[in-house]
């Protein structure tokens, strides 16, 4: 059986130099790919204290091992870099079908250096690939962007790009393919950084496969499993609109900046509500579930909105945040934000804390080019995203994000600045969803919800063992979803399918994949994933973050959580000290939080060991 | 006979933050019935107008997934049962 363990192409964009070259299988078997692969070449070719938007920061773009074939839900790419929004280590995962073109192209990474002298964007084909002027394409949103790129290189042609929030260096830009986002740490500001306006791959379809046969039986039982799983079906008919029905009824549904847990009038923004809207389904390549729900608005002041969702975080992001209760506005910010290309949770949060900082007097009138944030207003919002896109008056602030706009502003904004390590919270409030909270707090990109999403305390979910929700003793929890996800990530399963039922074939799948027998046990890979996020979490130590950085905002901390109709109503984070003693002492780490030279040489990472001895000093 | 119902996160609220029930009944489905009549607001968060499990909601017998034909499901002394959204994620 061949081995295949990916290849690389690498272009830097300063000397025009382009190269390719193939992932040694020492990498392959302890990394696997995707997230893995990400975080062992950005650790080991940037240098501690690059500036994110410096010519020699890096960015990679990463498609599975999987990606491409018949396999459900397996063909969503990622993009790596150290984040402008957080300074720290980023990954941000995407859909749509770039993924498997980049595959068909003969690439499973891109690592993009340097800086262009002025626009451009790389094409690629099976051919190689060639750099070329984008000058007509700065300025244009990603939807025309795609449209010019396709008609121009064909039909078989599929495009990762920017819009002008990432030309613009909006701290929170987004990498947008067809209408699928790498939305959050600003992995589209890199990009613009770069002047790399986008990626276009022309490829026809073709298998990668170490050995089809076993993939493809292996393939047909993950498809009759999933095809027949409860979760995939709920999926296929609602993709996520109905999260909101479920948090805002337990009282977890981010509400004014996080004061309350539950929406007045939720019940206009029910799943059910979002569906009278809705015109059409989209999904990414090889996933029979196409979850993006589109929506349309027909009447109203946003008639004409049209959107490839909002899906869940992004109908919060447009409603919880300014307590609007406007299915219409939420659709046109959403379009926006794609279109601007724009992370939708920065951009809905960093607009909730401009909203609170309007009501406590912080921010005036005149500061916010005449506007009036008024809490059920959301036209403000709206237009906010626009001169956020273009930097345009206030818009230049707001596109700093929430921590660093607050910092500017000064007159104690910090305290309504809702973020972990500068990355602004998304959807669920974590003093109704403790081990939810604890894992934004500690999560090596900021606060996510998919880095180590616990769906014990969402969903019910029984696995590894039922958790109390308002219990901040759950370390061990935290630390199973944030590795669990890690290693998912090697082959980048789409988060939505890990609860399919399939997810005990997905080793051997990608053993198939690779023609490396040992990825298909399970105990293997989930030590795959634990070296991962302490090689993250190094990478983190070494530009200099400490257990300072893993605390919550101390609003969760300080101010009790009001829920209205839904339970948790006084809920706090009570004992932050004594979970992150206890998180730290499970993972293996100092009490700084800084991984321990026995830890690192149990997972392999002797190469890191003296890196981290240094800052251990 | 007692079969443990473990409440999810979710349902607590309607049952006064109980988080288990202990039933009797030979199915899923009498089991269900009994922490209904125990807790009746419940019932609309649990079964649809004819009285099927809602869509979006699972039953796990021991650890094990009771779909299709959840309510029907035989049931033995000391099973546990818990019930789970089958969505992940949002
Ligand atoms: S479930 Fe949705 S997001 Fe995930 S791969 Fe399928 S279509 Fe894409």
């Amino acid at each position: 059986m061949t081995v295949n363990t990916g290849r690389i192409l690498r272009v830097n964009l300063s000397s025009g130099r382009i190269a390719t070259e193939s992932v040694p299988r020492k990498v392959a078997e302890d990394f696997v790919g995707g997230r893995g692969y990400g975080i062992r070449y950005l650790y080991d070719e940037l240098a501690p204290g690059v500036e994110p938007l410096g010519e020699a920061n890096k960015l990679l773009m990463i498609a599975g091992p999987l990606a491409g074939n018949t396999a459900q839900a397996v063909s969503r790419w990622m993009t790596c870099t150290k984040s402008p929004q957080t300074g720290a280590w980023a990954r941000s995962v995407c859909g749509a079908d770039f993924g498997a073109w980049l595959k068909f192209a003969g690439y499973e990474v891109i690592i993009v250096e340097g800086r262009a002298g002025k626009p451009v964007y790389l094409h690629l084909t099976p051919d190689g690939c060639q750099i070329q002027d984008a000058g007509q394409l700065w300025g244009k949103d990603t939807r025309v962007t795609q449209s010019w790129l396709a008609e121009r290189h064909g039909k078989n042609t599929r495009t990762a790009c920017i819009g002008p929030g990432g030309e613009n260096l909006v701290k929170y830009a987004a990498v947008v393919s067809d209408r699928r986002t790498a939305g959050r740490c600003g992995t589209g500001t890199v990009m613009g950084s770069k002047n790399l306006k986008a990626v276009a791959v022309t490829a026809a379809r073709r298998l990668t496969l170490a050995d089809p046969d076993a993939y493809d039986k292996l393939a047909r039982a993950q498809v009759s499993t999933i095809l027949n799983n409860p979760g995939f079906k709920h999926h296929k008919e609602w993709g996520t609109t109905t999260t909101q029905d479920l948090t805002n009824s337990i009282g977890i549904y981010p509400v004014r900046n996080f004061r309350y847990g539950q929406q007045e009038g939720y019940q206009q923004i029910t799943g059910a509500e979002y569906r009278k809207l809705r015109t059409g389904d989209i999904g990414c390549y090889s996933c029979a579930a196409r979850c993006g729900k589109v929506h349309t608005v027909k009447t109203g002041p946003y008639a004409g909105a049209h959107s490839e969702g909002p899906e869940y975080e992004s109908i919060w992001a447009f409603t919880g945040t300014v307590e609007s209760l406007s299915r219409e506005a939420s659709i046109a910010a959403d379009q926006l934000c794609d279109d601007m290309g724009l992370d939708t949770i920065s951009s809905g949060s960093t607009i909730g804390f401009a909203y609170e900082c309007y009501e406590k007097g912080l921010l005036k009138k005149s500061d916010l080019d005449g506007l009036e944030l008024k809490y059920g207003d959301p036209a403000p919002m709206v237009k906010l995203i626009k001169k956020i896109a273009m930097r345009e008056g206030i818009g230049d602030l707001l596109a700093e994000g929430a921590m660093r706009a607050a910092e500017k502003m000064g007159g104690g904004a910090e305290a309504y600045a809702i973020h972990v390590k500068g990355l602004e919270l998304p959807a669920y409030e974590p003093r109704g969803a403790k081990s939810q909270g604890y894992n934004y707090a500690t999560a090596n990109i900021g606060a996510s919800h998919c880095y180590g999403y616990a769906p014990q305390e969402i969903f019910g979910a029984i696995m590894p063992r039922p958790v109390d929700r308002f219990s901040e003793e759950n370390p061990d929890i935290v630390i199973f979803n944030q590795d669990g996800t890690a290693w998912h990530e090697t082959g980048i399963a789409c988060a939505f399918s890990s609860g399919w039922g399939w997810m005990d074939i997905f080793g051997k799948l990608v053993a198939a994949a690779r023609g490396i027998d040992k990825l298909a046990d399970g105990d293997y890979l989930g030590k795959v994933g634990e070296r991962m996020w302490n090689l993250e979490r190094a990478f983190n130590v070494r530009e200099g973050f400490t257990r300072q950085q893993d605390y919550l905002p101390k609003r969760m901390r300080t101010e009790p959580l009001h829920t209205r109709e839904a339970p948790g109503e006084g809920q706090m984070v009570s004992h932050h000290d004594e979970f992150l003693d206890k998180y730290y002492q499970l993972r293996g780490w100092t009490k700084e939080g800084i991984p321990t030279g026995k830890k690192l040489k149990e997972l392999g990472l002797d190469s890191v060991v003296k890196d981290m001895a240094t800052k251990r000093k | 006979m007692t079969v443990k119902i473990n409440i999810p996160p979710f349902f607590q609220h309607l049952t006064g933050s109980v988080k288990i029930f202990e039933a009797g009944g030979s199915t899923v489905g009498e089991c269900l019935n009994e922490l209904v009549r125990q807790y009746p607001e419940i019932k609309s968060k649990l079964f649809t107008r004819n009285g099927r499990l809602l869509k979006g909601l699972n039953v796990f017998i021991n650890g094990e997934s009771a779909y299709p034909g959840e309510l029907a499901r035989p049931v033995r002394d000391g099973d546990k049962l818990h019930i789970t959204y089958v969505m992940v994620g949002g």
